[in-house]
């Protein structure tokens, strides 16, 4: 057996393998010689506005890189992606490789691609010209729109057919889904031909039904800000767009088919529509010449306009604040504050913007001025009127706003220079033109300062925001203390009976300096009578001697104290009878009071 | 005693005498120095003018006045983002000044592409220097704080101060939050002014990476990161992007050159 399939063995490798080699050298060889290369177009009419697609396909043959393609005045040619793809037909193996292009007309007409030359190999290949045929747009005529036999149309809407240069208007796109339409998706708007117009923001509009000949469609609504800007009969359109609707067609979504991409088996039927509306026609009338009014700067709508001033007294050379609203219809963004001549005495600086609009299109909304101006001397009593001129369309008459003068109070100027206009020079009224520079170099040099640092980061200034807190606590410590003796009454004796002993002691080491020997006992009989009265909590004038032998003794007072109030007392006695002692005996008493005192202190209260 | 008071002003003079002295001289250096740049500035040499400026600064003395003129001449010698910095620097120094505010809206509005504007409530809180935020909010403290201390040693007193107690309270708190917001802008968070004509700014801090944006001279962008010599910078509307620091000039707290 083994020799057998030893045998077997040696025989595959003696069969197979050379014929392998030859079938490869084979397939080679017939690649080689079979190499091809065509460019092909998907559809050789389209409409402007839609693509058609062009294919660069390769077999058997591989150019690494997508050929160029020649430069087609018309169209604009986009490299897409590569394909391929890989076939085995009676035996004859073709690999197969696309590059693929989108094509984009920019204008109607005949274009011819050129042949395309590409190297491979050593060997040069190449494709047949290709002829593209761009028809105009069209709109679906009439009857199919009535019949509802288109399933998406476009509309353009103009409100009206006569517009005044500069008028802003609101044009709408109407887009026609017919009733079988489920959604849509991908609204691209292709072309959009509007020369003589400029073309502001757009928004979608409320969507609604509506019965066109048989058919029942959904109209969306596509608002464009149009203004225009040339005069003479101006076209807009065909404007030209893309869509994807989702048709009905009696089959419905099937999510299991639609997780692996076959929405065509389980989905309602998706289709690009190409859609086209018919261009219109707009006379633009330009602004009449006559009655222009004097401070007319181009603005064209319906205004009405606030003004207020402040400060209304100022020194000279301060500035006042002019705020201007301008609140209306009209080209908001091109809107300028007009120049104001009357205002010649007054130093005037660029005016800051601010843009409201209250719709989605610009068209409605307001623009405040805020306008620095600065007296240049004292005496000017007020600041003259100012005025806004615009034409108004709808009334086809040019009109004027005016905020009446205001009064002001202009005091001799202060310390602050009055700026002057970089190449101005002098104070001639032509200065409250609009400025064109910036305010000129200052010709003082101000107060110096040594360092930036802000106060902040410098330590004292931080230290010294301690001392307010410090201020507070010290308060509230005094606050808390106060309240705890009020609260307190025999805390409250304590500190009083310790100040009466201490200024007691005081006068009596001066009384026995003295040798005042009744004011001294007088005093020291007043002390005793203190600490002992806060002792016991009891009227200082209440104590005697007895109150030893009665309160002290049963309290626990050593017998050392008792004693020495014993014989303190009754050296106060003994004193009133024999007033007479010498300084030194009047000195020998205070250790003795002092110890006593501490005795009693130290006792419980 | 009067021989005690004469010692201690002459040892006062003795001390402070020379620190004023060169405080002087600095002043009148510096009034020279800003004469010349002045003059030099008339006779068209905004490039000189601007260096005479500079050297001001770069000797320790600052004023509003010196940025303003040091801002125009950067902008008279085409340097919009150098003049933007040293407006904004005047406007720190000195932020309701007309002249620094018009001279910076008008720089402002020659700045194409791209530029970071500043939300209505920074504006507002711009409106006054952070040292006037901080005088500001360190009177109401004091003025909280001292109303209720008294409040504490004069009980008597506590109806009548309330009101005052309670407003100074609210105003402290106020402030200080002001104060804390104005000290975050300047200091927190970094302006970049792009200093060159213009600039690209890359989707990543790397030469091969995709361009992101570009930006002009003059422009005001928030930086948003930094890494080695790239700095992430936006405008709040747009997409951030990376630039070259060398491209644009970081603005710190007050202080610095231009």
């Amino acid at each position: 057996m083994q020799r057998a399939r030893s045998l077997f063995g040696r025989s595959w490798r003696g069969c197979c393998l050379p014929a392998l080699v030859v079938g490869a050298a084979l397939w080679m060889a017939a690649s080689a010689t079979g190499a091809s290369f065509r460019a092909t177009l998907d559809r050789e009419t389209i409409m402007l506005g839609e693509d058609a697609g062009l294919s660069l396909t390769f077999e058997d043959a591989s150019p690494g890189d997508p050929p160029a393609i020649p430069n087609v005045p018309g169209l604009r040619i986009e490299y897409i992606g590569p394909s391929s793809s890989f076939s085995f037909i009676n035996g004859r193996t073709t690999s197969t490789l696309s590059f693929n292009y989108r094509v984009t007309p920019q204008r109607a007409g005949e274009f011819t691609i050129p042949a395309i030359a590409v190297s491979v190999g050593g060997r040069t290949l190449q494709s047949a010209p290709l002829r593209l045929r761009v028809t105009p747009p069209s709109a679906p005529p009439p009857e199919a729109v009535q019949a509802g036999s288109q399933p998406a149309f476009l509309r353009l809407v103009l409100p009206k057919p006569e517009l005044y240069l500069g008028e802003p208007v609101a044009a709408e796109l109407q887009l026609c889904l017919r009733q079988d339409v489920q959604s849509f998706g991908n609204f691209q708007l292709t072309a959009l031909p509007a020369d003589g117009f400029s073309v502001g923001r757009n928004a979608p509009g409320a969507r609604r039904r509506v019965q066109i000949g048989n058919a029942v469609y959904t109209l969306v609504p596509i608002q464009l800000a149009l203004t225009p800007v040339k005069t003479g009969a101006q076209t807009i359109g065909p404007v030209t767009a893309r869509v994807t609707v989702e048709l009905a067609g009696g089959r419905r979504r099937d999510p299991f088919f639609e997780q692996f991409g076959f929405g065509l088996f389980g989905g309602a039927e998706q289709r690009d529509v190409t859609l086209v509306a018919e261009a219109q026609t707009v006379r633009v009338l330009p602004l009449p010449t006559n009655n222009v009014p004097p401070g007319f700067s181009g603005a064209v709508g319906n205004f009405s306009m606030e003004v207020s001033v402040g400060p209304t007294n100022v020194a000279a050379g301060d500035p006042i604040t002019v705020r201007v609203r301008i609140t209306g219809r009209g080209a908001l963004e091109a809107l300028t504050l007009p120049e104001q001549p009357a205002w010649a005495r007054f130093k005037t600086y660029p005016p800051t913007v601010n843009l409201d609009y209250t719709d989605h299109l610009g068209l409605y909304g307001s623009k405040t001025f805020e306008q620095v101006i600065t007296p240049q001397d004292a005496g000017i009593a007020e600041l003259p009127e100012f005025t806004f001129s615009f034409f108004d369309p709808d009334a086809r008459a040019y009109r004027t706003l005016t905020h009446p003068a205001t009064a002001l109070v202009v005091r001799p100027g202060g310390a602050t220079p009055v700026p002057a206009l970089a190449g101005g020079g002098s104070n001639t009224p032509n200065e409250s033109a609009p400025v064109m520079d910036i305010v000129h170099i200052k010709p003082r040099l101000g107060t110096l300062a040594t360092t930036t640092t802000p106060l902040l980061m410098r330590p004292w200034f931080v230290a010294a925001q301690g001392v307010p807190v410090l201020a507070f606590v010290l308060a509230l410590v005094w606050r808390r203390r106060t309240d705890r003796l009020a609260l307190n009454p025999r805390l409250r004796r304590r500190r009083e009976a310790a100040r009466v002993i201490r200024e007691g002691l005081g006068t009596l080491r001066r009384l026995a300096a003295a040798g005042d020997s009744e004011a001294f006992f007088a005093t020291l009989v007043r002390v005793l009578q203190e600490q002992i009265g806060e002792r016991l909590d009891c009227p200082a004038s209440a104590i005697t001697e007895a109150v030893i032998e009665e309160k002290l003794r049963p309290r626990g007072l050593s017998e050392e104290a008792l004693v020495l109030l014993h014989e303190l007392f009754q050296a106060a006695n003994l004193a009133r009878y024999a007033p007479v002692r010498s300084e030194m005996e009047l000195n020998a008493l205070l250790p003795k009071l002092e110890a006593a005192l501490r005795a009693l202190q130290e006792m419980e209260s | 005693m009067k021989r005690r008071l004469a010692l201690a002003v002459w040892l006062c003079g003795v001390a402070l005498g020379p620190a004023i002295a060169a405080a002087g001289a600095a002043t009148a250096d510096a009034l020279a120095q800003f004469e010349a740049a002045n003059r030099l500035y008339e006779q068209g040499r905004f490039a000189e003018a601007a260096r005479g400026y500079e050297a001001i600064l770069k000797g320790g003395s600052f004023s509003p006045a010196v940025y303003f003129n040091l801002g125009n001449a950067r902008f008279k010698a085409g340097e919009l983002g150098r003049a933007v910095v040293a407006y904004r620097r005047a406007m720190q120094l000195s932020p309701r000044d007309p002249d620094v505010l018009a001279n910076l809206r008008f720089a402002r509005e020659q700045v194409h592409g791209p530029k970071w504007q500043p939300a209505r409530p920074e504006q507002w809180l711009e409106r006054l220097s952070l040292d006037e935020w901080t005088l500001l909010a360190a009177g109401a403290f004091w003025l909280a704080l001292g109303l209720l201390a008294v409040r504490q040693v004069r009980p008597g007193l506590a109806s009548w101060l309330r009101w005052p107690t309670r407003i100074s309270v609210v105003a402290a708190l106020g402030l200080g939050g002001a104060l804390g917001t104005v000290w975050f802008e300047q200091t927190g968070r970094q302006i970049a002014v792009v200093i060159v004509r213009e600039a690209t700014a890359r989707q990543g801090p790397f030469e091969e990476s995709p361009e992101a944006l570009k930006v002009h001279d003059g422009a005001e962008l928030r930086v948003l990161d930094g890494k080695d010599d790239w700095l992430q910078v936006g405008d709040g509307r747009r997409r951030p992007g990376w630039v070259k620091r060398e491209a644009v000039y970081v603005l710190r707290a007050v202080g610095g050159d231009v």
